[in-house]
């Protein structure tokens, strides 16, 4: 039984490796269809061109002044009385107030100290309220 | 001494085809080559801490187009790896902006703490220079983690 010993596997002992570079290539193609880069996300503003200011009824503004500390105090057009707010609620106050005149002009503005996060705030719920025409202003005293 | 055939059935020793195994080999080099040498332009990151905005959006424009202009805490300002001057801002990006075919969206990376005068500075700055398309970037808010007010 000697032939026995000598008979070979018929199976082969390597892992095959001709289609290794198939699945390369798939996997390469693969990747490069699914890879997305990141964008940078942001509020988007528009700034006036130089010179180019208008003057606007006190009516239709809106005075949104970010204090020092976050809190906004909300002033109407002419009047002088002053609500106090958070930034939070002044997306729904921006939506009863357009609701009543749509030329509303929200015009932002913040004390030279305030944290810039606190402006982003307020700029952030104006734009989630979907307000368009915002004038960015720092505050005079 | 007569040629066989006339010498016209006689077959050339060369190869009529293109020798195409070594393509890949070539395509490969092609590739490494490129992989190696290409640079995507961009700054590097300042360390700030980003304010958060739930309504931000992603910038409609190419990367190509878009200029960072960093804002530190201390109100420090940062342009393609160089600290400038705040007066200094508008000489810069006047420039860019007018090689850009006024495409060029200024994207304003200010600390969350900057105290807002650094940030109306430069929003001056900008308008000098006749900059009229600025995006404030922030990271968008976590839903999850956003604190109900």
């Amino acid at each position: 039984m000697a032939v026995l010993d000598q008979k070979k596997s018929k199976v082969s002992d390597e892992i095959p490796t001709a289609s290794m570079a198939d699945i390369a290539f798939l996997l390469l193609i693969f990747f490069l269809v699914t890879t997305v880069f990141p964008k940078d996300k942001g509020l988007g503003v528009v700034l006036p061109e130089e010179g180019e200011e208008v003057a606007v009824a006190q009516g239709n503004i809106l005075h949104l002044i970010v204090q020092q500390n976050g809190v906004v105090d909300v002033r109407r057009g002419e009047s002088t009385a002053i609500q106090q707010m958070r930034p939070g609620d002044i997306e729904s106050l921006w939506r009863q107030e357009v609701a009543s005149n749509p030329n509303l002009i929200a015009a932002v503005k913040t004390h030279p100290d305030a944290p810039h996060r606190h402006m982003i705030d307020v700029l952030d719920a104006l734009q989630s309220a979907g307000a368009e025409r915002i004038s960015l202003q720092i505050l005079e005293e | 001494m007569a040629i066989r055939g006339g010498g016209l059935s006689r077959k050339s020793k060369a190869s009529s085809e293109i020798p195409s195994s070594s393509l890949a080999d070539i395509a490969f080099l092609l590739l490494i080559f490129f992989m190696v040498s290409t640079v995507f332009r961009s700054d590097k990151q300042r360390p700030i801490d980003w304010p958060e905005a739930a309504a931000a959006e992603k910038i409609d424009e190419k990367v190509k187009n878009i200029l960072n202009i960093w804002v530190e805490q201390d109100g420090s300002i940062w342009i393609n790896d160089q600290n400038i001057p705040m007066d200094e801002v508008s000489q810069i990006v006047g420039p860019l902006y007018a090689d850009s075919d006024r495409r060029l969206v200024i994207s304003i990376r200010a600390d969350q703490d900057t105290p807002y005068t650094f940030i109306d500075a430069v929003q001056k700055e900008l308008v000098s220079a006749n900059v009229v398309r600025v995006v404030f970037a922030t990271e968008l808010e976590r839903q999850m983690t956003r604190v109900r007010r």
